[in-house]
């Protein structure tokens, strides 16, 4: 089986209490930022060196973005990947439309049978770009996997619906999954693991090598710009008697939909 | 502009909680821009649903049929895009929700509309649509306008948009869905219920979390049923699992799990460094704690300094009492 | 699968199972290996250990979870070692790490082990806080950056980030300022030292780790160490030479010693306590330091001093070495050996046990409250006490 995982790499902020937007308020300050591979790529790249495990064939690890990037290529190699290519652009700013386009020409050249994406990302969390290369591949998709039985020419999945209830599908293949935490446990990667996957090479392309001129990625959704949510101060006390109390944290669960 | 279409997801004969938000929020853009509010419902036995959508709804588009009777993505997508390039609505609303996230970027791709996903506010200014994202585990909103477009896509997230009852008489029309196509490439296989037992609390949406102030073994009864109310699961921190109470299984802290609930509710639990780390990720916090100075006040978002004993079984009877009439 | 590259595969199976890995020094029972002591089952013993991880490593068993817990659950205290009648002693904790080394190659390590390398790879400490909190610990207390003055005074990961370890580097700090000890810390700059990330396997981020401290030590001009944790004097006086770094090591009991002795710190102030003190095994039998705490505690007046039955070389092992104090491998039980060990203590009659370690301290106050003996006995660092009788809050 022919499997290609894309992944991405994220600045690591559940750790960070105030972050700090930047002068043209687009973007945020980075430079004290640790950076990571995307949490649900994790368990998406563990999937796929399972798959390969127990199916032979190919796997393939694709990023799109400038060459730290190679971090996350690196954790893919050192896994097992066989191939990494990165599309050498910084898209970080882009809307996942055009992010969508970019990764769809590059897996388009490459044999596919199954194209894993994680569910979403840490940073943006939009949730969009594996259904949108599925719709542009022609190929069908299911969102939110976690469940995954592979044969040669169809998977069994369960997707995650609310309220503990799955949904199962079989799929012809080729096709696009997006990948769910909690599928797998995803192994440790050691230091030396990673170094040694330093030796091995890595694709670089650019824009033009795909035939993709910057101009044709036109972007659908705009950024206006970032801003900082209304700050909170440590909890909030619901005072009064027992019952008073419960009444009023009762309230504010159900708005908060949380039942 | 022209009109705004809420997409209302229906399963097991009713409409989906997050519905009546989106057509709260939608209602309210709808008066604004002073423009129709539509609303279509899909599946097999939706009557009730398009006469319950039809209190918001300007217009009802109900499409009938068997085969559609679950609210899959494939077929759903096929009886929605000729109805939105037939209406051109300005904007698509629905829910963030697991069905949204299967369909609605495909959406998007097919009809060449933009997509935002999981908004916490949608706004009109000036004609043009504006959307607010979460970003960065919360820290940072993003304000995002869209590129010029017949029609754009928006789901918002479950939540932030309260509901507004309302008693319109919409009408409510009936129309054929026409694709004859088999979806064999991509073929459901039923719904399956999640097993008993064996318990992974990191993949629990509520957490009801029990420290050493829940004093003994029994109280914890009174956790687990809290935590059936809230269709969530126990979980505690290391004394507990110490004392032999609970096993390490439900352990969250530093020697136990890390947890990102959307809701971590801690009984008794004191907030010790060891447990925070395993805890703070959750995106809302509740905490009930006999002392004031404990320090899981400064981390919850929510906080009653009270005896657990008094306040739980009242939580309990109160959340019951709120879930039996909204049904 | 065998495990080909196995360092060890020549003299592994020369462990003969006499059994002598569990006693003490003392020999009054079979309950000084902690994890034997927990579980009372020999495959937890150190012997035990080496016949599974030699099956393993012939190919005779496979890789499961299980066994990752057992190889795991050594907290590298070194009772065995030091009970071993065989010459291959030397080695045989080694040879558990080893074990430990081929699983992490491999990616097959429990959960919170992998959760520890990792938060230790991105942020630099076991805990996977932020970088930019770990000199939050020093906040007024007028502790300066480290700018050339006579001591580097390295804090650790427990101590800069776990609430009762940031007490007690805090008192520390205020002591050795009142005994006008010319000293600095890193602060935000301070990464892990890679003790317990070596004796968790992980061998290429111990060497970093090693590798980028002895560059940013030596670019500062340190010359002189004075540590918080037995952990971090082991790795920075033992291993740290080994990657250019010849730096002179101090775990405080020792620099408190010399202070107390010189009359540059006074504790005439006295404290009133009987005191039992623990050996902490990275000061201990990594070290062989007994003597410098127990000096410091005595030189204060109104201390009495109780010595548990197992003490110094036969101390028990708090349970919280190999990364146990995150990973937790030993907890959950009254056999855990941090819960004997403060029976232990509390049969002593002593109302403090003594500590000399951050992470001996969670350890044992965890136990005391699991003990319910929180009225009765409290746990104390020794440099908490000195602070006391010196009159630092």
């Amino acid at each position: 089986m022919d499997i290609v995982a894309c992944i991405k790499r994220v600045p690591d902020t559940s750790e960070v209490d105030v972050i700090k937007i930047d002068a043209s308020q687009k973007d945020i300050e980075k430079d004290r930022l640790v950076f990571k591979i995307n949490d649900w790529d994790e368990y998406v790249l563990e999937e796929a060196v399972q798959l390969r495990e127990k199916l032979g064939g190919t796997l393939t690890a694709v990023t799109v973005g400038h060459n730290d990037w190679d971090d996350v290529l690196r954790r893919a190699l050192a896994m097992g990947a066989d191939t990494g290519i990165r599309i050498d652009q910084d898209v970080s700013a882009e809307d996942t439309h055009v992010v969508a386009k970019i990764l769809k020409t590059v897996i388009q050249q490459i044999p596919h049978d199954l194209v894993l994406f994680g569910a979403q990302s840490e940073d943006f969390g939009s949730g969009q770009l594996g259904a949108m290369v599925a719709e542009m591949l022609d190929i069908p998709h299911a969102t939110l996997v976690v469940g995954l039985e592979a044969e040669e020419k169809r998977v069994r999945v369960n997707r995650e619906l609310e309220a503990g209830t799955l949904e199962s599908y079989t799929i012809e293949l080729p096709a696009l999954l997006t990948i769910h935490t909690g599928i797998n446990q995803p192994r440790y990667i050691s230091l030396g693991g990673i170094k040694r996957a330093m030796k091995k090479e890595l694709q670089v392309m650019s824009l033009s090598d795909l035939q993709l001129s910057p101009d044709a990625l036109n972007p659908m959704v705009r950024l206006e710009k970032l801003e900082l949510p209304p700050k909170g101060e440590g909890a909030e006390l619901i005072t009064g008697a027992p019952g008073e109390a419960a009444e009023q944290l009762t309230k504010i669960l159900k708005d908060t939909g949380i039942f | 502009m022209s009109g705004i279409l809420v997409v209302a997801e229906h399963r097991n004969k009713s409409l989906a909680d997050i519905v009546h938000q989106m057509l709260s929020k939608g209602r309210q853009l709808a008066d604004q821009a002073q423009v129709e509010l539509l609303a279509v419902v899909i599946g097999r036995d939706i009557d009730a649903s398009a006469a319950e959508l039809a209190r918001w709804a300007d217009r009802v588009i109900a499409v009938k049929n068997d085969r559609l009777e679950e609210p899959l993505a494939g077929p759903y997508q096929k009886a929605l895009s000729p109805l939105i390039r037939e209406r051109k609505p300005k904007i698509v609303l629905m829910g963030h929700s697991s069905f949204a996230m299967d369909m609605a970027p495909s959406l998007s791709v097919e009809l060449e509309a933009p997509l935002a996903t999981d908004c916490v506010d949608i706004s009109l200014q000036n004609g043009d649509v504006l959307v607010t994202r979460s970003i960065y585990n919360g820290k940072v909103n993003a304000i995002h306008s869209f590129a010029q477009s017949e029609t754009v896509i928006i789901t918002g997230r479950v939540g932030e948009f309260p509901v507004e009852d309302c008693h319109r008489q919409g009408q409510v029309e009936e129309i054929e869905f026409a694709s004859e196509e088999g979806f064999n490439y991509k073929k459901f296989e039923g719904y399956l219920e999640e097993e008993a037992g064996g318990v992974d609390i990191t993949q629990a949406e509520v957490l009801v979390s029990v420290g050493r102030g829940i004093k003994e073994k029994k109280n914890i009864q009174m956790a687990e049923e809290l935590a059936e109310v809230l269709s969530g699961v126990v979980s505690c921190s290391r004394p507990v699992v110490d004392y032999g109470w609970l096993p390490s299984e439900r352990q969250v802290g530093l020697s136990g799990k890390t947890v990102k609930p959307k809701l971590y509710l801690g009984l008794g639990i004191s907030g010790a460094f060891q447990h925070v780390v395993g805890m703070k990720g959750a995106k809302m916090t509740v905490a009930i704690n006999k002392d004031a100075k404990a320090p899981i006040f400064s981390v919850a978002n929510y906080g009653i300094v009270g005896d657990i004993l008094q306040v739980v079984p009242e939580l309990i009877s109160k959340i019951s009492e709120l879930k039996g009439k909204t049904g | 699968m065998a495990v080909i590259d196995y360092k060890y595969k020549d003299v592994i199976h020369r462990c003969f199972r006499c059994g002598y890995c569990k006693f003490p020094n003392n020999w009054i029972d079979v309950n000084n290996c902690p994890a034997y002591a927990r579980f009372r089952m020999e495959t937890y013993s150190c012997g035990g250990r080496l016949w599974l991880v030699r099956a393993w490593v012939n190919g005779e068993i496979d890789w499961s979870e299980h066994f990752a817990q057992i190889v795991y659950s050594c907290t590298a205290c070194k009772n065995c070692e030091q009970q071993c009648p065989l010459r291959f002693n030397v080695d045989i904790v080694n040879m558990i790490v080893a074990a430990k080394s081929e699983m992490v190659e491999r990616g097959e390590i429990p959960p919170s082990a992998k959760e520890f390398l990792e938060n230790v790879q991105r942020q630099g400490n076991p805990y996977g806080n932020s970088r930019e909190k770990r000199g939050e610990w020093m906040e007024g207390t007028g502790i300066e950056a480290y700018q050339g003055q006579e001591f580097l005074y390295y804090v650790g990961c427990v101590g800069s980030y776990d609430t009762r370890g940031q007490k007690t580097a805090r008192v520390l700090g205020k002591v050795l300022q009142k005994a006008g000890v010319s000293f600095g810390v890193l602060g935000n700059d301070e990464n892990c030292d890679g003790n317990e990330v070596r004796s968790l396997g992980e061998e290429t981020l111990f060497e970093m780790l090693a590798e980028e401290n002895v560059a940013q030590f030596q670019s500062l001009g340190v010359q002189k160490i004075v540590t918080l944790s037995p952990h971090s004097y082991n790795a920075m006086k033992n291993d740290y030479p080994g990657f250019n770094g010849g730096f002179d090591v101090a775990h405080y009991t020792q620099l408190l010693q010399s202070l107390i002795s010189d009359g540059r710190l006074d504790v005439s102030g006295g404290v009133n306590a009987t005191v039992t003190y623990h050996d902490p095994c990275f000061l201990g039998r990594w070290n062989e330091e007994y003597e410098a705490p127990r000096n410091v505690l005595k030189s204060i007046p109104g201390i009495q001093l109780i010595e548990m039955e197992r003490n110094r070389d036969g101390a028990l092992c708090c349970g919280g070495g190999g990364g146990n104090f995150y990973i937790d491998l030993l907890g959950g039980s009254e056999d855990s050996p941090a819960r004997r060990r403060v029976r232990e203590a509390h049969e002593t009659g002593a109302d403090v046990l003594a500590v000399a370690c951050p992470n001996c301290l969670t350890m044992l106050e965890d136990a005391v409250k699991a003990e319910e003996l929180e009225d009765k006995l409290t746990v104390k660092d020794v440099a908490e006490i000195v602070g006391e009788a010196c009159g630092i809050k």
